[in-house]
């Protein structure tokens, strides 16, 4: 049980920084908050809705995203896109996340073949 | 979509004024997006419980609102060190001055002090000084940043700055030989003035042509300080003998309890001087009673201060065996 909560709380951790990742990179193309959603899970990268809508609105209010309401479909909905801000960020997060990424790989690889 | 609205009223409650219709409205097209999409899969209207169902995966009313709001702490994480280190600095100073307040108003002989009042009411100033100094935190923290710039601890800073390394010192083989001797010497003095009272000089000499002498209580106190003060002696031989800085320690703060209770004995004597029938001159009561009365009182403020003394030592010691727990040597 214990196990089990040490788990989820270490995953959470794990999981918060890069899904700010992928939802900037996400947020390359105008999306509101469900059909985001969906696109992320279709990626294969799951996230309750409960709080992606909130995480939406924390990133605009760092300036790295913008949003509008526009009617679509007879409904107003809120679209995000990414800003001018937000792009450079992601530029800069993405090259420390590929750092991170190649360095896991070979700390991992080289523990393996020990 | 009656649980909808009543669902988004109940998220509404725990959200601020300014911005809450704006946080509801854009809640509402997503729930309602993500309704449309069930119906999508479903291919048919959701009914009351399918509504439901995806109200209650979103999450429940606070859990949803506190997602919306803004990361608060009373104490944020970066100036809760400095809180810590400030409350376990400080506190031993507001005990140090309750200490001294309260010896002053026994001294002074306030009416409403009693020892129990005393300890009773400890508990209570430590919870005030809890209180105001979180308060005062919490406050500098809700202010920085809003009212003046977040302070930061400085990046740039040179190891050198620190102060050295305070290692636990005692006291020198040295001097608890000179302290040995001296108490040797101090107990045989006062073992010799039964037998030969000229040894007795200040007060006793002073008093020499007056009609006051020594009053009998001394028979009493005198031998209570004596054993006292033979105890003193032993405990100072085994300091003298041990090694252990643990131990040197112990010894030191039983010694100090003894020549605490040495002045205990002195301060409850209370008349030191008395009227001498065969001594010279007309006694004046008046002058007899103030010599006692500043006696007394001189007994006294030299008990506050070993009570302070104490004090202080035994929160040292308490506070340099958790340091030496935590793995570090606190500053003495």
């Amino acid at each position: 049980m214990i196990e089990n909560e040490l788990f989820d709380s270490l995953r959470l951790e794990l999981r918060r920084g890069c899904l700010i990742l992928a939802v900037l990179a996400q947020l390359r193309a105008e999306h509101y908050g469900y059909t985001l959603r969906k696109a992320l899970a279709d990626e294969g990268l799951a996230i309750e809705e409960s709080t992606l809508y909130p995480l939406l609105r924390r990133l605009e209010t760092q300036g790295l995203l913008t949003s509008e309401w526009r009617e679509e479909e007879k409904r107003n909905k809120r679209f995000y896109r990414l800003s001018a801000e937000g792009a450079a960020i992601l530029t800069q997060l993405l090259a420390e996340w590929n750092g991170i990424n190649d360095s896991l790989h070979r700390i991992v690889k080289d523990k393996e073949e020990r | 979509m009656d649980l909808l609205e009543r669902y988004l009223q109940a998220v509404g409650q725990y959200l601020p004024a300014k911005g809450r219709g704006d946080t509801l409205a854009e809640l509402r097209a997503n729930l309602l997006a993500e309704m449309d999409g069930r119906v999508e899969e479903l291919g048919r209207p959701l009914n009351e419980d399918e509504i439901a169902a995806v109200l209650e995966k979103h999450g429940s009313p606070p859990v949803v609102a506190a997602r919306y709001l803004p990361q608060q702490s009373l104490i944020g994480p970066a100036l809760f060190p400095l809180y810590r280190f400030t409350l376990l600095k400080s506190f031993p100073l507001v005990l140090l001055v309750y200490a001294a307040v309260q010896v002053a108003k026994y001294i002074f002989g306030a009416e409403d002090w009693s020892f129990g009042s005393a300890i009773g009411h400890l508990p209570f100033v430590a919870f005030m000084f809890w209180a105001w100094m979180t308060l005062g935190f919490a406050v500098f923290e809700f202010a920085q940043g809003r009212y003046f710039a977040r302070v930061k601890w400085p990046e740039t800073w040179n190891v050198r700055d620190l102060p050295a390394v305070d290692k636990q010192k005692g006291p020198s083989f040295a001097n608890r030989v000179a302290e040995v001797v001296v108490n040797s010497l101090m107990f045989l003095w006062l073992l010799a003035v039964p037998t030969h009272p000229y040894l007795i000089l200040g007060p006793g000499g002073s008093l020499r042509g007056t009609p006051f002498g020594l009053s009998p209580e001394w028979r009493v106190f005198y031998w209570q300080i004596i054993a006292l003060l033979g105890l003193m002696l032993v405990l100072k031989f085994c300091q003298l003998l041990t090694r252990s800085a643990d131990w040197l320690k112990g010894l030191g703060l039983a010694t100090q309890v003894a020549s605490l209770l040495v002045l205990v004995v002195m301060v409850q004597a209370r008349t030191y001087f008395a009227y001498v029938p065969e001594g010279h001159g007309l006694p004046s009561l008046e002058t007899l009673a103030s010599v006692n009365y500043w006696v007394n009182f001189g007994f006294k403020i030299a008990l506050a201060v070993a009570v302070i003394k104490l004090a202080a030592d035994v929160w040292q010691m308490v506070a340099n065996s958790q340091a030496k727990q935590n793995g570090c040597v606190r500053a003495l």
